[in-house]
């Protein structure tokens, strides 16, 4: 599948800080992609070089084959975007605004879709400085999709969201995925972001540390656990731990499963000593603690890199 | 571009502000025709007519508040970002915000010369021939015109250095009073300016005396004199100094950081 977005040893300084060092990606088109990083990391930065909004030292950035520089901005016609805060008109209703924004035919069908599936229609009307945060923070994501966008950048979108609207949010995205969209998506609700992403570009310090799919980075952190119930939770981790199964700190019956096979050997231990298992369920690998452990692993070469240089 | 452009004007017809000061203007229009008509040496009905009723004070007060912020609202409101990450480049949006306040200036000059042509109907048919010999071999219509034409070229020559300052400083105040001071400084200093044009010749190539254009239309024989410059010379000069701000206002707006 061809790539949607290209960027390519991207080098960006403010001043004498060098904040994007050597940044380099490729973003596979109809793919849902999570951008991860602490704060400062650089993940507003690399969305806004994209965007054309800052001057970079070097590198390129190609969306859809076409160069984007500040000053050449044709390829942004495939984009849509929401970086930091929406950017709101207060004298203008929300209606005002995406009729502003929205290009082409058919804009008005468009507009009355995006609407409905964000639920905005009770106040899409009204002047938007009676707006609460998250009425603003929908309106900036249905900015972001007016134009039917082949790549949608979406910089922490879940801000001030209710948990309805999260939803609404995250079956939007899937349903635009559906039809083609691609999605880069930078967000601190990992949770979501799990639910969400395919691939994931974690990024450190301005570089991208590592470039991954969901899949393989919780698999990659061993991170995928069985929880069990029994009638005897003492004796069933006793029985467990005999057998050299590998168990977590968790004060449940939670043991590390480290292939295909750890389940049927766990159920096979426990029938065999006699224990009546009430529940078992399988539980993923979680986004967060795979996170902190792969940036944990970066700084700690970094030191050892650094160490060895002096 | 023209989409650009139309994006700008929907902006302007959306804000309470256009409206409430265009009904402004024509109250104070009215109020300067009724005060001209009740006290006619005080107030001359031909002079009043060709400063169309006092509202060139208050078109130029008006447009540097708008072109200053047609450039600053969009940083206060962050809608600069989103503005920009369009397929449209730095210079399109840009230029486009300068042809929407071209327009807009235009619908102002409109508006209150058409206004002024209604009061002279309304209120001076009798007393007040459009056609009336004004001197200079002008009618009182004409060197009307003629100085409206002037201050709004003098109108543009605070506007491209507005235009400028709002990029420079992204903040309006500052922006703002430039403008008000260039337009009241002209008029502080024009006697000491002519001292200068006296003594260096070269000295009245400053941005301050262009902004004497209209008075140069209103009374060529005196300030041609006084300066040293046809009106021909002005003009150019005028033109000159709105490239020089613009050009450098685009320099600023696409070399900086969003």
């Amino acid at each position: 599948m061809s790539s949607i977005l290209s960027v390519q040893n991207l080098n960006k300084s403010f001043g004498n800080k060098h904040v994007l060092h050597d940044v380099s990606f490729d973003i596979e088109k109809g793919h849902i992609v999570g951008l991860v990083g602490p704060n400062g990391a650089g993940k507003s930065t690399i969305m806004k070089t994209m965007l054309g909004l800052f001057n970079f030292q070097s590198g390129t950035i190609k969306v859809d084959g076409q160069t984007v520089t500040p000053m050449k901005h044709e390829a942004l016609s495939k984009v849509g975007a929401l970086v930091e805060h929406p950017g709101i008109y207060p004298f203008l209703t929300g209606w005002d605004h995406l009729q502003l924004f929205a290009d082409g035919d058919h804009q008005l069908i468009h507009i009355q879709k995006i609407i409905s599936q964000l639920n905005m229609d009770s106040y899409i009307k009204r002047k938007t400085k009676g707006y609460s945060l998250g009425m603003k923070q929908k309106l900036g994501i249905a900015l972001a999709l007016v134009n039917f966008p082949e790549l949608v950048i979406l910089d922490e979108p879940m801000n001030g969201l209710d948990p309805e609207s999260i939803k609404d949010l995250r079956d939007l995205i899937i349903s635009e995925t559906q039809q083609g969209a691609t999605f880069l998506i930078s967000s601190h609700i990992l949770s979501e972001l799990q639910r969400l992403a395919q691939d994931l570009l974690i990024i450190d310090q301005g570089r991208i540390v590592e470039t991954t799919t969901m899949h393989d980075l919780l698999a990659s952190q061993g991170k995928q656990t069985i929880m069990l119930m029994t009638n005897d939770d003492k004796r069933a981790r006793d029985v467990l731990k005999k057998a050299r199964f590998k168990m977590t700190a968790d004060p449940r019956i939670e043991v590390v499963a480290t292939d295909d096979s750890t389940m049927p050997r766990v159920l096979k231990t426990l029938v065999q000593a006699n224990i009546d298992i009430l529940d078992v369920s399988r539980l993923e690998g979680n986004l967060e603690s795979s996170l902190l452990e792969v940036l944990k692993q970066n700084r700690i070469q970094q030191k050892l890199a650094m160490e060895r240089a002096e | 571009m023209w989409t650009l452009v139309k994006q700008e004007l929907f902006k302007l017809t959306r804000k309470t502000s256009t409206w409430v000061s265009s009904f402004i203007l024509i109250g104070i229009q009215f109020l300067f025709a009724i005060l001209s008509r009740i006290y006619p040496t005080t107030f001359i009905p031909a002079n009043m007519f060709e400063s169309l009723y006092f509202a060139r004070p208050f078109i130029t007060f008006y447009m540097i508040a708008a072109t200053a912020t047609i450039i600053t609202m969009e940083f206060q409101y962050g809608t600069m970002k989103q503005v920009l990450y369009r397929r449209y480049s730095r210079g399109q949006i840009l230029v486009s915000k300068w042809l929407a306040i071209l327009v807009y200036s235009l619908y102002w000059y409109v508006i209150s010369t058409g206004v002024t042509l209604l009061l002279r109907a309304l209120l001076f048919r009798h007393s007040l021939s459009i056609h009336q010999n004004a001197g200079y071999g002008d009618t009182v219509f004409t060197r009307g015109l003629a100085i409206s034409a002037a201050s709004f070229v003098a109108l543009w020559i605070i506007l491209s250095l507005v235009f400028l300052l709002a990029n420079v400083f992204s903040n309006s105040v500052a922006a703002v009073s430039v403008g008000i001071i260039g337009y009241f400084g002209t008029f502080i200093v024009t006697q000491l300016l002519t001292m200068l044009i006296q003594k260096w010749d070269w000295a009245k190539w400053n941005p301050l005396t262009m902004m004497l254009y209209p008075s140069m239309m209103a009374r060529p024989g005196y300030y041609q004199t006084l300066l040293n410059m046809q009106s021909w010379q002005m003009l150019l000069g005028s033109v000159v100094y709105i490239a020089i701000f613009l050009s450098l206002g685009y320099n600023v707006f696409c070399r900086r950081n969003m």
